[in-house]
């Protein structure tokens, strides 16, 4: 029995249909998965060739905090914090510390407040997420694997804390494929200051097709895409269009001569599909006929060609809230995952969350324009109606510790921290899985919550068993979830 | 009837499932699988009639006997055109040029093909182009990867060794045995050092090992995944062996257990990736390894003499050394109750030359005399003079860019002595100036036992304070040629904020008073001058007793000891300097980053660990490799005081093995794949049960076999395969045979080939007549480097495509892991994080886009263009000649007179564009 393997059943696809454009533009769309489902059941092959279960939802935007955001200054409340400000830390058992941040209890730098109908505490510094708090789930008892950025930074973006493994959102562009045709299906906006740990392994299609690697835009520059645009030169729009057309003619002369190799003619249509992207994606990132009231909503009402060279709320606000926006824009002309980061490297002077010196320095304006953003997008997704089937996942590389570094910093806490869900199928108001009294560890250290529930969940909700989304590679059929994973019920709507 | 054939066909449907299936969770596979049966030459197929006719070699054979089971036969033999450009791309990765395609075509000598294959495998650019696929393999990479990524300045003397591996035709046991073990077998060989950077080629957690011990978990963790690379790089690449899949319980499908795999992790437990240093010459290399013993045969002597002498010191004597050394050292300042400050001082940015100038100045807000100008170094890392220039100079004046000058210190003339913690003072002249500038002409290195740890100078100062007219000098403002601005720790600011060395003026000297003049003038000289004094008390009185209580036949021993050390330490100093690779190695460091140097390289225990949590150690177990030859047993024989090396040497034995059965098979199947684009096995890391089956058993147990009982030539197996008429035949398909096999697995026809992105960077560079043939040595950077001091910012979009250094063979390039080059990665270029096999081949929009506008692209079309211009006059003439350089054809009638419309209405550089973007220019027929 000859097992049949990814690429055997690619070339059959390529090959079932002799020279079939309109199966080679599908696999060029990333549309596989839905060919598939009409084609071969394959017994090993990865791609998902029907649905496991009704889809709650089909989108995800997932927010990335570079440089580990510390859950118990914005979203934990720890009251034991409080009343213990200053006296000398006790885990009550041996704790081993990134660096040294095992010094008295700290409490949260911002006081907390409860929040809509729920009642939830948030920061002070996040108080923007209060209006849509009714339409958050958290979870606070996620727990890490170790306290070293790029190991971490891979877990929670790729499932595994090496390189070598597809983003999330490759994996889901891979099984479900494509919704638009001018556009990529995963869209990544990085930090405009720097990659965060592992730069772009982050969102690499690694071992899976190409086409499902997430696409970097940069709104507002000349190229939001990269290449999309010819450089200033001798190109001219005349030059270009005359051009393009040459070259099909060119191409499809050379095509005829060769029968039976669809690849030639997916090649075609790969210059009629950037033509396409080429104007779909300026309108589609031309954020300034958005009406006042939604820029203001996003942070977007106060703009400026300069900022302070400090770090400060206001820019980072405009930061945020643009790629917010940006990410709502794509999201309605049909791209399947948008990644937005915040936090570059983790060096100095910090603008990332690694806030080892001091958290009101860094985590207050990082904070602030996360939060206005974020809480801008959830309630735009709402009003369109659109929150009903996107997913919102605001996640980080681990947690800060409940004791201080220096006077004023926090050390890494990979023991426990903080993601939280809104939309798609995810309850609103909720909590599922405390951390103890301290937000150091999870209350309930036999069952807490790992990377792999999560994307198990958001997987369950786009109507895919994690179990059946594999990709042979090197002998082993790999999963989002390695060989985790399971359906966090409580997170359900 | 019906019920019963619908039967027969779910027992069929439910014996395959089974077949899938049989192996369980909790049971061992064996051996019965079609890779791991041994290896036998096979019976050569008998062909006739017309198939006689066309079978040039033995391969053809194989491969005609199974185009008569499945009703197929060999396409017609492709043109000379045709075949020129295939086996151009196939063997050196360039196109024929023009001259050469016409000398072939015309060429009337029977064997006009084959010597040209002879030719290509002679010339150097085919280990340039072959080198690519192994690098694949072993996910060679220049930087680190993983957090900050940062530089892997020396892993090129790898990429370098595995191209002239490949040009010399090396037997495949010694390419093997070399990348393993060539620092064992052989030691002072160029190529047994440089080799065993394959142990290092893949990705390294640089924070997991530099900044967390192993004593933590997650160093061990790192540690522990490092090997994980190392074993599944070791037994993909050579066997085909998905060995890594057994790390948190045994193969489910293959034979290898969690002992087999922690045993072959056990392999390389001594090892860490670093820089090994190793000489060029052979002799060199001979006459270091002679030196250096007779060098440590002396220290172990003199160290037994230094023990007796010791042996022999009374207390007192003893105390008294320790006081000196407590003086002199003064290594890191400590002032008791009070904490030490976290603002060190002003940091320049890193140079990559100890000789280069760097300044920093203070302004004074008004010209004035400083009296007397105090320095204190920066205390950090355990060095209380951290970044203190070993040269520099002071000068004063009113203009802050110091065009004229007076100079108030000199001391550029020779190294300044050392301060420790002390202050420094020096005494103003009578000159004036608003602007006091320190430069610094000879900048300072971390250093490990005296040696500079890095080729990274920098300059540092911690704090400078001036005195003018009895008062401390308020400092306005401080600049500098450049800075490090990390706050609180490192900055301008912390040049002038009243912190000495790590604590504030007044704590070091006792007093609740702040920093004034009278004070820091009190300690400024008391550190220098009574140090001085007191110390050469000391010694006086240490010297006597000395002399009174130490037997002199000791210290005459010790002398002509020294006096035989010091020509063997001159003749080593003597010695050419050495070369660096990034290898596997054991690594002799300190602080978190140990390595094994100071155990003497013993291998780190190795235990199965559950579930393959490092919190888990189970059973230890010995060096080893998976139990699969007859006869040899899994766990080596090696002495029990054994050195590690001989761990790797019994591990590229067991590789090597004639009867191991799966090395023969992955390496020729791997040649296979790259010539004609799908393996035999089309999984070339798995021949386990979860990868494919062969479509030619027998011609692959013939290649292996032919390959293993001859000379190991890689070069003989690819004369065996090109001068095959299956390699030969057409790639235009025809209507019956894809009814039969529409993937072509019987190679029916030849299989057009997608150029890869190093083949298209190539091509793009040679016919646009820029490509620098240069080779070897240190890759080209494609990008520029910003903020490299923490995590290195890789900016590929500031890069100048004309910089002519960047004009080399894709092979060349520097490849950064966390920020693949973007259009290289677009064209479907391997990820030096993941093991490569088989590339991926996409077709998608962005790749059109970037060959279309990326800047590389679109300046190469206007190069073309001028190269054209130069070489024709007219634009019929000069699209006729772009045509010949890059698809290896004259234009049609038709394609010519539409081109060249289009030149002249929009320029031939537009031409050269549409040219480069042809689908007959990325693929091979």
């Amino acid at each position: 029995m000859n097992p049949i393997s990814n690429s055997s059943r690619r070339d059959f696809l390529w090959n079932a249909g002799g020279g079939l454009g309109g199966i080679a533009l599908a696999s060029l769309l990333g549309k596989e998965a839905l060919l598939a489902a009409n084609t071969v059941p394959s017994p090993t092959g990865g791609i998902l060739y029907a649905p496991d279960r009704p889809a709650r939802a089909k989108r995800v935007v997932q927010l990335f905090m570079g440089g580990a955001a510390s859950h118990i200054d914005l979203f934990d409340f720890k009251p034991a914090l409080i009343k213990y400000h200053g006296k000398e830390s006790d885990f009550g058992e041996h704790v081993e510390a990134f660096q040294n941040g095992l010094g008295p209890w700290m409490r949260p730098v911002w006081d907390f407040k409860a929040y809509g109908q729920c009642g939830k505490p948030l920061s002070e510094v996040v108080s923007a997420l209060g209006n849509v708090v009714d339409d958050i789930a958290f979870v606070h008892n996620v727990v890490g694997k170790t306290g070293v950025h790029s190991q971490a930074t891979y877990l929670q973006a790729t499932g595994f804390q090496l390189p070598g493994f597809p983003g999330m959102g490759a994996w889901v562009s891979y099984g479900l494929g494509s919704m638009n045709d001018n556009l990529p299906t995963f869209v990544v906006l990085p930090d405009h200051r720097g990659f965060a740990s592992n730069g772009p392994k982050n969102w690499n299609s690694a071992f899976l097709p190409a086409q499902h690697q997430g696409t970097i835009i940069r709104p507002g520059t000349s190229n939001p895409i990269a290449d999309i645009f010819p450089p200033k030169g001798y190109i001219t729009p005349d030059s270009d269009r005359d051009g393009l057309r040459l070259l099909d003619q060119l191409n499809r002369r050379h095509e005829a001569e060769r029968e039976g190799d669809s690849r030639l003619e997916a090649r075609i249509r790969s210059y009629e599909l950037a033509a396409r992207m080429q104007l779909a994606a300026p309108e589609a990132l031309d954020i300034t006929k958005e009406p006042a009231y939604i820029k203001k909503m996003y942070g977007l009402d106060n703009e400026k060609s300069q900022w302070p060279t400090e770090i400060n709320a206001p820019e980072e606000i405009n930061h945020f809230g643009r790629k917010c926006l940006t990410a709502r824009r794509l999201l309605e002309r049909g791209v399947r995952f948008v990644q937005i980061w915040s936090g570059c490297d983790n060096g100095f002077p910090r603008r990332n969350w690694d806030s080892h010196e001091d958290i009101e320095r860094d985590h207050g304006p990082l904070a602030t324009g996360m939060a206005v953003g974020s809480a801008a997008l959830i309630q735009d997704l709402k009003q369109r109606g659109m929150l009903d089937d996107t997913i919102v996942l605001w996640t980080t590389e681990f947690g800060r510790m409940p004791s201080s570094q220096g006077s004023k910093g926090r050390d890494h806490n990979p023991y426990v921290f903080t993601n939280w869900l809104s939309g798609g199928g995810i309850a609103g108001g909720v909590t599922c899985g405390e951390s103890d009294q301290w937000g150091y560890k999870p209350l309930d250290r036999s069952n807490p919550t790992q990377v792999y529930d999560i994307h198990a969940t958001i997987l369950h909700l786009l109507g895919i068993n994690h179990e059946h989304l594999t990709f042979r590679h090197n002998g082993i059929d790999r999963r989002l979830t390695d060989v985790h994973g399971h359906v966090i019920r409580g997170l359900l709507g | 009837m019906q019920s019963m054939t619908r039967l027969r066909r779910c027992l069929i449907w439910f014996l395959a499932f089974a077949a899938i299936h049989a192996v369980q969770a909790g049971e061992l596979a064996d051996l019965d699988w079609w890779s791991l049966k041994p290896l036998q030459r096979p019976v050569v197929p008998e062909v006739v009639g017309q198939d006689a006719a066309r079978a040039r070699t033995v391969v053809d054979r194989f491969i005609l006997a199974k185009h008569r089971e499945h009703g197929l036969a060999l396409s017609p033999q492709a043109d000379r055109r045709t075949l020129i450009r295939r086996v151009y791309f196939d063997l050196i990765g360039l196109p024929p040029s023009p001259d050469a395609v016409e000398a072939f075509v015309n060429d009337s000598a029977d064997d006009a093909y084959s010597q040209l294959v002879e030719q290509l495998l002679d010339s150097e650019q085919y280990g340039e182009r072959w080198a690519r696929h192994w690098l694949d393999v072993v996910h060679y990479g220049d930087t680190h990867g993983y957090d900050k990524d940062k530089l892997r300045p020396n892993a090129w003397p790898y990429r370098d060794y595995v191209i002239r591996a490949l040009n010399e035709d090396k037997p495949y046991h010694r390419f093997v045995r070399e990348q393993l073990a060539g620092d064992v077998l052989w030691p002072d060989m160029r190529d047994g050092i440089e080799a065993t950077g394959f142990i290092a080629a893949g990705p390294w957690d640089f924070i997991g090992h530099a900044e967390v011990p192993e004593e933590k978990y997650d160093g061990q963790v790192a540690r522990h995944l490092d090997r994980d690379d190392m074993v599944a790089t070791t037994m993909n690449a050579f066997c085909a062996l998905t060995a890594q899949c057994a790390q948190c319980h045994d193969h489910k499908r293959d034979p290898v257990t969690m002992e087999d795999y922690y045993s072959l992790q056990a392999v390389f437990s001594a090892l860490d990736r670093a820089d090994r240093a190793y000489d060029l010459d052979p002799a060199t290399a001979a006459k270091r390894r002679i030196l250096t013993k007779q060098q440590q045969s002396l220290e172990r002597r003199l160290q037994k003499n230094r023990d007796a002498i010791e042996a022999m010191k009374p207390p007192e004597l003893v105390a008294l050394e320790k006081e000196i050394a407590a003086i002199e050292s003064e290594s890191v300042m400590e002032v008791e109750g009070v904490a030490r400050s976290d603002r060190y001082g002003y940091h320049s940015e890193v140079a990559g030359k100890q000789d280069v100038e760097k300044w920093v100045q203070v302004d004074f807000g008004e010209s004035l005399v400083p009296e007397q100008v105090v320095l204190a170094a920066a205390d950090e890392y355990g060095f209380a003079d951290f970044g203190f220039p070993h040269r520099f100079r002071m000068e004063v004046s009113d203009d802050p860019e110091f065009k004229v000058s007076d100079l108030i210190a000199d001391e550029t003339a020779e190294d300044y002595p050392r301060p420790g913690a002390s202050l420094v003072s020096f005494e103003g002249s009578e000159a004036r100036g608003r602007y006091l500038r320190v430069t610094a002409t000879r900048l300072w290195s971390r250093r490990q036992k005296g040696q500079p740890e890095s080729n990274d100078w920098i300059f540092a100062l911690g704090e400078l304070a001036v005195v003018s007219s009895g008062q401390l000098v308020p400092i306005k403002s401080v600049t500098a040629l450049d800075s490090i601005e990390a706050l609180p720790r490192w900055g301008k600011a912390d040049l002038i904020d009243g912190v000495f060395g790590g604590y504030p003026l007044s704590a070091r000297i006792g007093k609740e008073a702040g920093a004034t003049a009278a004070a820091l003038i009190e300690i400024a000289s008391q550190s220098a001058e009574q140090r001085a004094e007191k110390l050469s008390a000391l010694k006086a009185k240490r010297d006597g007793l000395f002399a009174a209580s130490i037997d002199s036949d000791l210290l005459k021993a010790a002398g002509e000891m020294n006096a035989q050390l010091a020509p063997v330490k001159a003749a080593l100093a003597a010695l050419p300097a050495q070369a660096r690779v990034f290898a596997g190695t054991v690594y002799n460091g300190d602080g978190a980053f140990k390595g094994r140097g100071h155990t003497g390289g013993k291998p780190r225990p190795i235990y199965v660990l559950a579930r393959g949590d490092v919190r888990q150690p189970g059973k230890e177990v010995s060096a080893g490799a998976v139990p699969l030859i007859p006869g040899v047993s899994a766990r080596f024989a090696v002495p029990k005081d054994h050195l590690e090396g001989e761990r790797r040497v019994a591990l590229a034995d067991w590789i090597v093995h004639k009867d191991n059965p799966l090395t023969w098979r992955t390496i020729v199947n791997r040649v296979w794949m790259y010539h004609f684009g799908r393996g035999i096995v089309d999984t070339p890391n798995d021949f386990g049960r979860l990868g494919q089956l062969p479509t030619h058993p027998e011609l692959l147990d013939w290649l292996a076999v032919e390959f293993r009982d001859g000379k190991q030539s890689i070069k003989d197996l690819h004369r065996l395969l090109l001068n095959s008429a299956v390699y030969q035949q057409s790639s235009v398909g025809n209507e019956h045979a894809e009814s039969v096999d529409a993937g072509n697995q019987y190679l029916w026809r030849m299989n057009r080939r997608k150029l890869e992105a190093e083949a298209i960077r190539d091509s793009v560079l040679m016919v646009a007549g820029k490509l620098d043939m240069k080779m070897y040595g240190e890759g080209f950077q494609d990008f520029i480097i910003e903020k490299p001091e923490h995590s290195p910012h890789y900016q590929y979009h500031k890069h100048d495509p004309d910089d002519p250094l960047t004009h080399r063979r894709s092979i060349y390039r520097f490849l950064v892991r966390s920020q693949p080059q973007p259009f290289m990665d677009t064209l479907d270029c391997a990820d030096p994080s993941l093991l490569v096999d088989k590339r991926n081949e996409t077709l998608t929009a962005l790749q059109a886009l970037a060959t279309l506008n990326n800047k590389f692209m679109v300046r190469m079309a206007e190069h073309f263009a001028a190269r054209l211009q130069q070489d024709a006059s007219s634009v019929e003439a000069q699209i006729a000649r772009a045509y010949e350089l890059t698809i290896a054809r004259p234009a049609s009638p038709e394609e010519s007179a539409a081109l060249v419309q289009y030149a002249k209405e929009y320029g031939l550089p537009s031409a050269c564009r549409v040219i480069l973007n042809l689908n007959e220019f990325a693929f091979v027929d």
